[in-house]
C-alpha cells in the first residue's frame, strides 16, 4: 500500500500540470460507507468542478460530514473510489493527499505561537526559512491578521482563531480546500462577517472549496453549487438559485429556505392552476397534464393577503415583526394546514383573529409529484 | 467527537503491558491454591488448604482486626476533617486558597520513607509513644491530600446560585452548610473516606515506622515474608486482593449509580 | 474551619521541625553538630548505595514513562468503550498490595521460581539465571511493576485535552506517524511526562522494601540505609541527615527538569 500510495501522490501532481483545463477535479464515484450495519452513506456520486465553492447541505447524520472526511482521507469507504485529478486516492493516507481541512473546532496546537501553526505543514514538507517565513506572512496578510506570527492562540478571538485555522490551512496550497462546519461555534455577527471573507477568501485564491454545513442560509450565501444531503443520499445538485427556485423534492424545498409545503390531490389542471379533489383551485405554474397526489411548495414571501380572485380562506393566529417583514401564521382548513407568510411590513397589518383570503403568484408555485413515503 | 484512531502499535504496548501486571498477580492467586508446600510449577493439585490455615491463624486475625480498627479511625477522621478543611479552602478566594490547596498536596508528593521517619522523629522528639493511635495520625496524614482533592471537586461542583437562592429565603451559613451543600456532597465524601479507609488498611511504609507492638495486616504479611516462603502467603495475598476489589466494585457501582442519578437532575433542571 | 485546616499543617511542620534535628545525636545527647551531614558524603555505602538509586531510578522512570505514553495513548484515543474497563483493570492491580506485588515477582523470578523452572523444564537453560533474583533487575522489574499503573493514570489524565481532531489537522497537514509523536503529543505531553517521570523516580529510589526482598547485596537502594539508620542502628542523627540529603537532591531534580522544560518552553500548555 505504501509504495502503491506515494506514487499515486506522484502521479496527481503530474496530472495537475497536464490536465489544468478539464473541469472536474474532484469525482466521487460510487461511495458507500457503513458503520457496522448502519449505512450512513449510500451510493454518493458527484462531480467537483475545478475552483468552485461547492456545499454540502443536509441535516445532522445525513452523511455530509462522512463524504468530507471520506475525501480528506480519515475514512475509508466500504466502497466506492474517490479521485483527483482522474487518480484514484481512496487508499491514500490523509497526510499524502494534497487535500487540505478546517475542522468544525479550532484545532489549533497549542504548544506552538501563530505562525508556527500556519508553519506546520511547511516544515513537513521541507521548505527553507526563508519559504516558509515569506508564505506564513502572505497567508496572514491574506486573512487580515498580518503581524499576528508571534501570538498564541489563547490571546485570540473565535473568529480570529479559526481564520488562523484557515491560513494554516491555505498555506499549504491544497488541490481542494474542505471544511467542514467551520463557523458553526462562532457567535452570528462574527459568522456572518466571516461569510464575507470565505467568501473573498474564495475569489481571491481561486481555490476549490467543498463546505458542509447544516445551516442553509449560509449555504445559499456562499457557495456556487449545493448538494442536499438527505440520509446518507444526494437529493439534489444544483446552484443556490435553481435550487431555491426550483427544489425537486419535498425535502429539498422544506430544508432550503422556508416553504409552504401543501398534500394535494389533483383532479386537473387549468392552465395557471390546478383543481384539487377538494374542489380548491390553487394558482400554479402550468406544467401541462397532472393528476395525482402532489406537494404544492411555495414560498412565504410570496404569500399575499386579500388579493386577486383566485384565495383560500384562512385565519390567522401568529404574527411576528421581523423589522422589514412580518411573519404571519394563518389556519387554513382547506389546506388542513397552517400557512406561512412572509408581507413587508408597508403592504399589511392583519390582526390575529381575522378571516383573509390567502394567495399566491402561480408562477412562483411549484408542483411536486408524492410518492408513498 | 472524538474520533477514535486506530493505532496498533499502542494496543500491542497496551496489552503487554497488562500481561505484565497480571500474570504474576495470577501466578500468586494460582498457587495460593496449591496443594503442596512449593511454589514452584508444575502446579500439582487443587486445594483450599492454605486458606484455612491462613484464616485461623491467631496472628493473621490479629493483624486484620488491628487493621480494620486503623483503617475505620482513619475514615472517620479524614471525613470530618478533611471536609472542614476543604470547605474552609472553598470558602477562602483567591490566591490564598490556592496556596493553602498546595500546601495540603505536599504529604502525597513524599515518598512513604520520608513521612515515616518524619513522623517517627517528631514523635520520638514529643516523647510520644508509639501505638495505633500514632498510626491513625499517620495514616489520616497520608491519606489526606487525596481526600482533599475529591471534596474540593464536589464542593466546587457545588452551584452558587443555589446558595445564593438560599441564603436570599434567609438561610444563615450554618443552616446553608447543613441543608445544601451537606447532602449533595455527601455521597462523594462517603466515598472519599472509603478510599481512605481502603488506603489506610493497606498502608505499609509509612505504619512500619510509626506502629507500636501491635501489627496491622500488611505488618503481619512482611514478617511472614521474612520468615518463610510458602503459599500460606499466596492465600493472604489473594483475600486481600479479593477483598479490596469487592470494595471497590460496590464504591465503583454506587458512584456510577449517584452520578446517573445527578446528571439526570441537573438535565431535568436545565429543561424544567 | 479555619483552625481546623491548620490541624492539617502539623505534618508539615513535623518535616520542618525534624530538619532540626538533624545535628543532633539523638538517643544519647544534644549536640548540633554538622557531623551528620558530613558522614553522608563520606561513607563508601553510601555512595554505592546513592549509584545504585539513581541508576534503578532513572531506568525505571523511564521505562515506566516509555510503556505509559503509548498505554495513555491507547486508553485516550484507540480505546473507545474499552477504555474505563481497561484504566479500572490498570488501577485494580494496585489493589493487591504493595507487598503482594513484590511478593509476586519474588516468587516468579527466584531460583526455583515460575521463570527459572519453566525455562528449564523447556531444556532452555541448564542452570538457574543468577541475574533475575536479588540484583538490580530484579528490583527494576518489580518497581516498574509498582509504579507503571501510577504512571498510566497521570499520563491518562493529562493526555486528555488532546482531541483527535488535533492528530487529525497535523495529519491533513502531511505529518505521518512519526511526525504526529514528534511534533505534536510529545510537545504537549512534555510537562506531564517530565511530573510523572520525576515522580517515579522519587517513588522508586528511594524505596526500601523492594530492595529488601528483592535486591540481594546488590540491589540495595539508599532508602535501605535510611531505615536501617533508624530502625536498627537507632542512629536518627545519620538518617535524618541522609534523608534530608535525599530530599534536597529530589528537589533539585524537580527543579533542574522544570528548568529545561521553561527553556524550551513547553512547562505549560494552555489550552483554549
Amino acid at each position: 500500500m505504501r509504495s502503491g500510495s506515494r506514487l499515486a501522490a506522484a502521479a496527481i501532481l503530474l496530472a495537475r500540470k497536464k490536465d489544468e483545463h478539464v473541469s472536474t477535479q474532484l469525482a466521487i464515484e460510487n461511495l458507500t460507507h457503513r458503520f457496522g450495519n448502519n449505512e450512513v452513506l449510500t451510493d454518493v456520486n458527484l462531480n467537483v468542478k475545478r475552483g468552485e465553492f461547492l456545499t454540502f447541505l443536509g441535516p445532522s447524520g445525513c452523511g455530509k460530514t462522512t463524504t468530507l472526511r471520506a475525501i480528506a482521507g480519515f475514512l475509508a469507504p466500504t466502497e466506492g473510489r474517490i479521485l483527483l485529478d482522474g487518480q484514484d486516492i481512496t487508499g491514500l493516507a490523509p497526510h499524502r493527499r494534497p487535500v487540505n481541512m478546517v475542522f468544525q473546532q479550532s484545532t489549533l496546537f497549542p504548544h506552538l505561537d501563530v505562525g508556527q501553526n500556519i508553519a506546520f505543514g511547511l516544515q513537513i514538507k521541507k521548505l527553507s526559512k526563508a519559504e516558509i517565513a515569506e508564505s506564513v506572512e502572505e497567508v496572514l496578510h491574506l486573512v487580515k491578521l498580518e503581524g499576528f506570527e508571534r501570538r498564541r492562540s489563547t490571546e485570540l478571538s473565535g473568529g480570529q482563531r479559526q481564520r488562523v485555522n484557515l491560513a494554516r490551512a491555505i498555506v499549504n496550497r491544497p488541490e481542494v480546500l474542505l471544511l467542514d462546519e467551520p463557523l458553526s461555534a462562532l457567535d452570528l455577527k462574527i459568522r456572518l462577517d466571516m461569510e464575507v471573507e470565505l467568501r473573498r477568501l474564495h475569489r481571491e485564491l481561486g481555490a476549490t472549496f467543498v463546505y458542509v454545513t447544516h445551516d442553509q442560509r449560509e449555504a445559499l450565501a456562499l457557495s456556487d453549487r449545493i448538494a442536499v444531503f438527505n440520509d446518507g443520499r444526494i437529493e439534489q445538485l444544483d446552484t443556490a438559485e435553481r435550487l431555491y427556485r426550483e427544489p425537486n423534492s419535498q425535502f429539498a424545498a422544506s430544508f432550503v429556505g422556508d416553504a409552504n409545503v401543501f398534500a394535494i390531490d389533483v383532479v386537473s389542471a387549468d392552465g395557471d392552476a390546478v383543481i384539487t379533489s377538494d374542489g380548491l383551485r390553487l394558482p400554479v405554474k402550468s406544467t401541462g397534464e397532472v393528476s395525482g397526489p402532489h406537494w404544492l411548495v411555495v414560498r412565504p414571501e410570496d404569500v399575499r393577503f386579500d388579493v386577486g380572485q383566485q384565495s383560500v380562506e384562512a385565519t390567522i393566529m401568529d404574527a411576528a415583526f421581523r423589522g422589514a417583514s412580518i411573519t404571519y401564521r394563518a389556519d387554513c382548513a382547506a389546506l388542513d394546514s397552517s400557512v406561512k407568510a412572509e408581507i413587508p411590513d408597508n403592504l399589511t397589518a392583519s390582526t390575529i383573529g381575522a378571516q383573509v383570503g390567502v394567495s399566491w403568484d402561480a408562477q412562483r408555485a411549484r408542483l411536486l409529484p408524492r410518492g408513498d413515503s | 467527537m472524538n474520533q477514535t484512531r486506530r493505532s496498533r502499535p499502542t494496543l500491542v504496548v497496551t496489552v503487554l503491558a497488562l500481561l505484565f501486571l497480571f500474570v504474576p498477580l495470577g501466578i500468586v492467586i494460582l498457587f495460593s491454591f496449591h496443594a503442596t508446600n512449593s511454589l514452584t510449577p508444575p502446579f500439582e493439585g487443587f486445594s483450599f488448604d492454605w486458606y484455612r490455615e491462613v484464616l485461623n491463624d491467631p496472628a493473621i486475625r490479629s493483624g486484620v482486626s488491628t487493621s480494620l480498627r486503623i483503617a475505620t479511625l482513619t475514615a472517620v477522621s479524614t471525613l470530618i476533617f478533611g471536609t472542614a478543611a476543604a470547605y474552609g479552602v472553598s470558602r477562602t478566594r483567591g490566591r490564598a486558597g490556592g496556596a493553602y490547596s498546595a500546601l495540603f498536596l505536599l504529604p502525597m508528593a513524599m515518598p512513604g520513607l520520608i513521612l515515616g521517619i518524619a513522623l517517627l522523629s517528631f514523635f520520638s522528639s514529643q516523647s510520644i509513644s508509639l501505638s495505633t493511635m500514632t498510626v491513625v495520625i499517620a495514616h489520616s496524614v497520608f491519606v489526606a491530600p487525596v481526600f482533599f482533592i475529591i471534596a474540593r471537586t464536589a464542593l466546587d461542583r457545588i452551584d452558587e446560585r443555589q446558595l445564593e437562592a438560599a441564603a436570599d429565603l434567609g438561610a444563615a451559613p450554618g443552616y446553608r452548610f447543613r441543608k445544601i451543600i451537606l447532602p449533595q456532597v455527601l455521597p462523594v465524601l462517603l466515598a472519599g473516606a472509603a478510599m481512605a479507609f481502603v488506603i489506610s488498611f493497606d498502608e505499609f511504609v509509612v505504619t512500619f515506622f510509626v506502629i507500636g507492638n501491635e501489627s496491622t495486616l500488611p505488618l503481619v504479611i512482611f514478617s511472614r515474608l521474612r520468615r518463610t516462603i510458602d503459599p500460606s502467603i499466596n492465600a493472604i495475598s489473594s483475600l486481600l486482593l479479593f477483598v479490596n476489589l469487592a470494595f471497590w466494585l460496590v464504591a465503583l457501582i454506587y458512584a456510577i449509580r449517584l452520578e446517573a442519578r445527578r446528571r439526570r437532575d441537573l438535565a431535568g433542571q436545565k429543561e424544567g | 474551619m479555619l483552625a481546623m485546616m491548620a490541624f492539617f499543617f502539623v505534618p508539615v511542620a513535623v518535616v520542618v521541625l525534624y530538619s532540626f534535628l538533624t545535628g543532633d545525636l539523638f538517643t544519647v545527647s544534644r549536640p548540633v553538630t554538622m557531623a551528620n551531614y558530613n558522614d553522608v558524603f563520606t561513607i563508601p555505602v553510601h555512595r554505592t548505595l546513592a549509584w545504585n538509586s539513581l541508576i534503578i531510578g532513572t531506568i525505571v522512570a523511564t521505562l515506566t514513562a516509555a510503556i505509559g505514553l503509548p498505554v495513555a495513548y491507547w486508553l485516550h484515543f484507540s480505546a473507545g468503550r474499552w477504555a474505563t474497563p481497561v484504566l479500572s483493570l490498570i488501577v485494580a492491580s494496585m489493589f493487591a498490595g504493595y507487598l503482594v506485588r513484590i511478593y509476586a515477582w519474588r516468587t516468579v523470578l527466584g531460583t526455583n521460581g515460575v521463570v527459572n523452572s519453566s525455562l528449564e523444564r523447556l531444556g532452555l537453560i541448564d542452570e538457574p539465571l543468577g541475574f533475575l533474583i536479588f540484583s538490580r533487575t530484579s528490583v527494576t522489574i518489580a518497581e516498574l511493576h509498582l509504579m507503571l499503573p501510577f504512571a498510566v493514570v497521570m499520563l491518562f489524565a493529562a493526555i486528555r485535552p488532546i482531541r483527535s481532531d488535533h492528530l487529525e489537522a497535523a495529519e491533513d497537514m502531511g505529518a505521518g506517524p512519526l511526525a504526529r509523536w514528534r511534533r505534536v503529543i510529545l510537545p504537549l505531553m512534555a510537562a506531564p511526562l517530565a511530573t510523572t517521570w520525576t515522580f517515579v523516580f522519587i517513588i522508586s529510589s528511594s524505596d526500601f522494601v523492594t530492595p529488601q526482598f528483592l535486591g540481594g547485596v546488590r540491589g540495595q537502594l539508599i532508602g535501605t540505609q535510611v531505615n536501617r539508620y533508624f530502625r536498627e542502628s537507632g542512629d536518627y542523627g545519620r538518617g535524618a541527615a541522609l534523608a534530608i540529603v535525599m530530599i534536597l537532591f529530589y528537589v533539585m531534580l524537580w527543579f533542574a527538569i522544570q528548568g529545561a522544560l521553561k527553556l524550551a518552553r513547553l512547562n505549560r500548555i494552555e489550552w483554549d
